[in-house]
């Protein structure tokens, strides 16, 4: 080809181009008059059928409910909705857990804490097209108010809570709307994992749900575990105030720390620095002393361990016990698993329904344990470790690992979750543990084990100020700044004995949930210190 | 083949051959020995067979402790000693007490410095009192687990058949009353040496606790029979001595409920069981 033809044929090109343009553009047009037309005519036809919308009054969004009435109205829960109240015309306050509109029908899913009922608005003489349609499109998550009839479904309704009822709607107005799009779905943060891989749906991920806690805890089995949780320190307290304890409240910012430097908060205090208190310990011992006799304590604990694993957290709440006692610490060890039973024990009896939504999303055997509790000595422990070939010393301290291989092989003889191990070496406890009388090795000291980890550590505290002094040094600690201390066991102390409790990992464990902060309601850990 | 060339042997062979015929020399001294040594432990004079007293009837109930004597030692019976407990776990249904195995824990507790528990098990809500304390009361050592010698933890737990657990890493679990009976008799005394004494005792164990205490009317009458005729050739169901056979009979006899033709000889072998003074608190436990 010579250049004269290849322009000659760019221009045709051009040319046939700008006429087809031409022609697209003149279609453009057509297509928008005709569209302005539709619409204006849409626009019509909507205002005619609104100026003839009877159930205008029925349905909308509120004014923002700033008190300005106090309407006399009795709001029924969704968990009393049941074939007794058919017939009846009551009012719901719920948020829409799903919409779904089809014609002249919207049936809608309101949920209120962990219970769900299902609603319908259908065009009839209550409610008009324009209605339903307003129904169909509150946002999901929204709260609203809603005037309906009980009526009773001739089939159970499988997908709610409430399957014996269903809500006819006759009025909705909407009291707080959601935006549209959602950071997570409720129902993809409920799907246990294997049937998310089953059916290639979405879970979400923990971070995830934890960066948008807000919403992830209206979650049926998050509500089910704060409840539960709820029911633990309720349980722990009415057990121990029948048993003659005292509720006590202790400093949280301490000037030295209670079990080793190392893994404490540093806080400016004015002039000087404080601590952030790792435990009650020191508070409760001098209660003790101050003839307080029992007392226990429920507050929050720190620890400035970096160790992102699945069961530490830097601040959780910690459930403290301190007793003092007659003859042999075994009367606190038996004071405390009893606690522990009782707790377990109200779980068990009034947390069932609880506990079986804990389970549809996180399947775990259910809790076992004896009673009285089962208490083993370290060295059965590390006898029952050697002979399934662990090679350990008498003294060494159980690792992560070894506790959890005791857990199983105590499981399989005993078939229970919650023993207590008595007797641990001296060396690896703290420097007020009492020593064993018969034998210098071994200390007054005892761990609670729930499901192969640990939850409490306690011991007999030693109660002399001259051995405790002896102890201090031999842990190489500065006499000075533990001078309170030691000077409270001074003026006369009776023996005493305790320990204390992870909420947190009382609940994990129990529910036999595989990560800490599923328990905690906001966890702090070494990367998250927000929400 | 090139080992054979020219008819003779290749002399690598020959000396593998010596040493097979040297390792095979050793073996038979090993089990000749072996042998030796199991003589001496099964033959009746052996210390181990020196059991069971043979002055049974004249004994008061408050000697009863040394109805049986034996010299067993835990080592040899259970294996090497790890310095730890030895526990008996038994998961127990509250609804079926067993009672033979209460009577055994009686006898283990007079022979070794037995560390006995009662617990309950989360799967059952309540125990009558007295099965909370059918082991009797607590050791006034039960603080110090190291001093005893044995444990046995009795649990009540909703099972469908008595368990009992002992090594876990080298047993499975013992199913049925009978089989722990077996086990824990043989703490206390070995079984007969006569293989035709040992099974007539196993027999009459099965006899007891599948037709005395679950069969019927017509077959609980039957063993009744069998027992009279058994009773009447001697004083005890297996030879001269009290035998587990005795124990396992007795306890399904009175788990049956007194029946209302018990024949002569069974009521006095009944009452003998009772002279020995091993049953009675046993019994009133459950009662």
């Amino acid at each position: 080809m010579t250049k004269e033809e290849v322009q000659g044929a760019a221009q045709e090109e051009a040319q046939a181009q700008s006429k087809k343009a031409l022609k697209k553009q003149q279609k453009e047009a057509e297509k928008a008059a005709k569209k302005a037309e539709k619409q204006a005519k849409l626009a019509a036809e909507e205002q005619s059928t609104e100026e003839d919308d009877f159930a205008k009054e029925r349905y909308g969004v509120s004014a923002m409910v700033q008190s300005q009435q106090k309407l006399d109205r009795l709001l029924v829960r969704v968990q009393d909705l049941t074939a007794d109240k058919a017939e009846q015309l009551i009012w719901v306050r719920a948020r829409i857990h799903t919409s779904r509109a089809k014609g002249k029908q919207c049936f809608l899913v309101l949920r209120q804490q962990q219970f769900n009922v299902q609603a319908l608005v259908a065009v009839g003489d209550r409610a008009s097209k324009q209605m339903v349609k307003f129904a169909a499109n509150v946002t999901k998550e929204s709260i609203v108010d809603v005037e309906a009839v009980v009526k009773k479904v001739e089939q159970k309704i499988e997908s709610c809570s409430q399957q014996d009822v269903e809500l006819h709607v006759e009025r909705i107005f909407v009291i707080s709307q959601a935006e549209a799009r959602l950071p997570l779905q409720l129902e993809d943060a409920v799907r246990p994992e294997g049937e998310a891989d089953e059916e290639g749906r979405a879970t979400v991920n923990q971070d995830t749900k934890l960066d948008n806690r807000v919403i992830d805890l209206r979650t049926t089995t998050s509500q089910a575990i704060f409840r539960l949780q709820s029911g633990v320190c309720q349980l722990f307290r009415d057990t121990l105030t029948k048993k003659g304890f005292v509720e006590i409240q202790t400093p949280k910012i301490i000037s030295a720390a209670s079990e080793g430097g190392a893994n404490v908060f540093t806080v400016s205090y004015f002039k000087t620095s404080a601590y952030l208190a790792q435990s009650p310990q020191l508070y409760k011992q001098m209660c003790i002393c101050a003839d307080f006799d029992k007392v226990f304590c429920v507050g929050p604990v720190f620890r400035a361990e970096d160790s992102n694993t699945h069961r530490h957290l830097t601040e959780f709440v910690g459930l403290d016990i301190e007793m003092a006692f007659n003859y042999h610490y075994h009367e606190v060890i038996d004071s405390i698993t009893d606690t522990m039973v009782q707790i377990f024990k109200g779980l068990r009896d009034n947390f069932q329904t609880e506990i079986q939504t804990v389970n549809k999303q996180y399947p775990s055997e259910p809790f076992k344990f004896l009673e009285p509790t089962l208490r083993l000595e370290y060295t059965e422990a590390v006898a029952m470790l050697r002979q399934a070939g662990v090679e350990m010393g008498d003294e060494d301290d159980l690792s992560t690992p070894n506790e959890k291989l005791l857990g199983r092989l105590v499981k399989e003889k005993y078939d229970t979750d919650f023993y207590v191990l008595d007797k641990y070496p001296l060396s690896v406890r703290p420097f007020y543990t009492m020593p064993d009388p018969s034998d210098p090795k071994y200390s007054n000291s005892y761990d609670m084990f729930m499901r192969g980890e640990e939850i409490l550590s306690g011991a007999q505290r030693i109660h002399d100020a001259q051995l405790l002094t002896e102890r201090a040094s031999h842990h190489q600690i500065d006499l000075e700044k533990i001078k309170a201390y030691i000077d409270s066991f001074r003026y006369g102390a009776p023996p005493h004995g305790g320990g204390g409790i992870g909420l947190e990992r009382v609940c994990m464990l129990y529910l036999g949930l595989h990560n800490v902060r599923q328990t905690s309601m906001f966890p702090r850990d070494p990367k998250r210190l927000t929400p | 083949m090139p080992m054979y060339q020219n008819g003779e042997v290749d002399p690598a062979v020959k000396a593998l051959e010596a040493r097979q015929d040297e390792i095979m020399r050793k073996l038979y001294e090993l089990k000749a020995a072996v042998e030796g040594l199991a003589k001496t432990v099964t033959t009746p004079d052996a210390d181990l067979d020196l059991t069971v007293s043979s002055s049974l009837s004249s004994h008061s109930p408050s000697s009863s402790c040394s109805v049986l004597q034996g010299t067993a030692d835990l080592n040899a019976l259970l294996g090497q000693d790890l310095g730890a407990l030895r526990d008996i776990v038994i998961n127990a249904n509250p609804a079926q007490p067993p009672l033979t195995l209460l009577v055994l824990h009686g006898l283990l507790c007079q022979r070794y410095r037995v560390l006995s528990t009662v617990h309950i098990h989360s799967s059952v809500s309540s125990v009558p009192p007295q099965l909370l304390s059918c082991l009797g009361p607590r050791h006034a050592d039960s603080y110090i687990r190291q001093r005893f010698q044995l444990g046995f933890t009795l649990i009540w737990k909703d099972v469908p058949k008595l368990q009992m657990k002992f090594s876990v890493q080298n047993m499975c679990p013992i199913e049925g009353e009978a089989n722990v009976a077996r086990f824990l008799f043989r703490l206390l005394a070995p079984y007969p040496s006569d293989p035709a004494l040992a099974t007539l005792v196993d027999s009459w164990v099965d006899t007891a606790f599948f037709q005395l205490a679950e069969g019927s009317a017509k077959e609980r009458a039957a063993v009744l029979r069998a027992l009279n005729a058994a009773l009447g050739r001697g004083s005890w169901l297996v030879g001269s001595e009290l035998s587990l056979a005795d124990i396992a009979c007795y306890c399904c006899v009175l788990r049956s409920g007194p029946a209302s033709s018990t024949p002569a000889n069974v009521q006095r072998w009944l009452k003998s069981c009772d002279n020995l003074g091993l049953f009675g608190p046993t019994m009133a436990l459950l009662q």
